[in-house]
């Protein structure tokens, strides 16, 4: 926490989600400014998809308050600020890259969408390939699909769980270069390497048993006391 | 309008592409009636009574199979998923998966109808009974679309789903046979079948409509 500003992209209050009686993720306080690039470190088990998940809306918290540049959950203006990257390409097999980036596209009704789509599709070297099935292609093309996708809205926020998982030096090198290392994307990324940063991260947090154990990313936010001793509580 | 006419169209090319789910769905529906047909004596016996029963059976099972297969991929690839976190109300998620499953359902039973038609040499192209069809088929689509979302998360959904929808589908059941044998001239009056199908439907709609927000909420 090195520098105060009013209004994080990505903004997380005591966020907890529990399953059963067991709790995954524990009161995680979050407060990430805009632009920045985020890797989120923790070993296996230690909640980081959870975590993800909820930020992304996809699961509910049991306690805490999100909001995504500055929008609250269950509003279309913080859906439509979002890309999400999960484990899975989320992708239409049967459907060509061409028609599942027009899907999305109109879903998100992005409004230069044919142009929006070649750009994209040129960009990941889908273009040539544009209508064949998705699934003949190889997982390093879902990958690179999967990636116009999450961009296909222009999203302020990029939250990603492992984005690497299958992707060659090349599509790795994209990846960095259109959506972890783009300027003025922020960029919270589950990733699994620990044992050094990614290139593109600007700061980590490492959870641990669900807990942020570290955070170099977050800002203090006007009204909080200390950067060093547990974060206040404030509504941006 | 936009987003529900936006997943109806990808359902629907979808279902034309890969047409396991439904060509198996209507296989099996097509391999019923024929069974049936052996099954009972047309030479000698009039097998009239049991045709509302026969149609209806097969319609159910037909489609609770296919509702269940096509929304399984949706939940493997994750697509459902890139669905509820775009900026589209679940309702409209709902809206058009209802309608691409009411009109492929609806396309496998009128080609049942026409099969039924040349085997029980009953006329069943009339408008009455093909209102009930549609009625009836509106409305344990509602329940069958919801049903298989809520149990898309849990391993053994496809033994689930029957499971859960089928008593469910009993008061719909006796309505649609009996409405149904009502507009074949078995048994006198349609009205009060009619209206006990049109009660359900609605109710089995509104519920689904209303719930599936919930239902998809983790």
């Amino acid at each position: 926490m090195t520098e105060v500003a009013a209004e994080p992209a990505v903004y997380a209050a005591g966020l907890t989600r529990q399953y059963g009686g067991v709790t995954v993720v524990r009161g995680v306080d979050l407060a990430l400014p805009a632009g920045s690039k985020t890797a989120l470190l923790g070993a296996n088990g230690a909640g980081k998809t959870t975590l993800l998940n909820m930020l992304s809306t996809l699961i509910t918290p049991t306690r805490g308050q999100v909001r995504i540049a500055g929008q609250k959950p269950g509003t279309a203006a913080l859906r439509r600020a979002i890309g999400v990257l999960g484990h899975k390409p989320m992708l239409y097999e049967d459907l060509s890259p061409l028609e599942n980036l027009r899907f999305f596209a109109r879903l998100y009704e992005v409004q230069d969408a044919d142009a929006r789509i070649e750009e994209l599709l040129r960009r990941v070297g889908l273009w040539l390939r544009r209508h064949e099935r998705t699934a003949i292609l190889s997982r390093g093309y879902h990958q690179r699909l999967a990636l116009a996708r999450v961009l296909v809205h222009r999203p302020a926020v990029v939250i990603a769980d492992e984005p690497e998982t299958g992707l060659d030096p090349e599509g790795v090198a994209l990846l960095d270069e259109l959506a972890l290392a783009a300027p003025g994307l922020t960029v919270l990324a589950a990733t699994h390497r620990i044992d050094h940063l990614p290139a593109w991260a600007t700061g980590v947090v490492r959870l641990e048993r669900g807990r942020v154990a570290e955070d170099t990313s977050s800002i203090a936010l006007p009204g909080e006391v200390t950067a060093a001793g547990p974060r206040g509580v404030v509504a941006p | 309008m936009g987003p529900v006419l936006t997943v109806l169209r990808k359902d629907l090319l979808l279902a034309w592409r890969n047409r396991s789910g439904w060509a198996s769905a209507a296989a099996f529906a097509t391999i019923a009636v024929l069974t049936y047909s052996f099954a009972f004596d047309l030479a000698t016996g009039d097998v009239r009574p049991l045709l509302p029963g026969v149609l209806w059976t097969t319609f159910l099972f037909a489609g609770v199979f296919a509702a269940g297969q096509s929304f399984q991929d949706e939940v493997e690839d994750g697509t459902f998923d890139a669905m509820l976190v775009a900026p589209v109300p679940a309702t409209a998620i709902f809206a058009g998966k209802l309608a691409a499953n009411l009109i492929a359902l609806l396309i496998i039973e009128f080609a049942q109808l026409l099969l039924a038609t040349i085997l029980f040499d009953v006329g069943l192209f009339t408008p009455e009974l093909l209102g009930i069809v549609v009625i009836g088929t509106v409305g344990y689509v509602s329940l069958t679309t919801l049903l298989s979302t809520m149990g898309g998360h849990v391993r053994g959904r496809s033994v689930l789903l029957p499971v859960l929808v089928l008593p469910l589908l009993v008061p719909l059941l006796i309505g649609a046979v009996r409405a149904t044998g009502a507009a074949l001239g078995l048994e006198s009056g349609t009205a009060p079948w009619m209206l006990l199908l049109g009660v359900f439907t609605l109710w089995s709609t509104l519920a689904s409509v209303l719930l599936f927000p919930v239902a998809v909420e983790r």
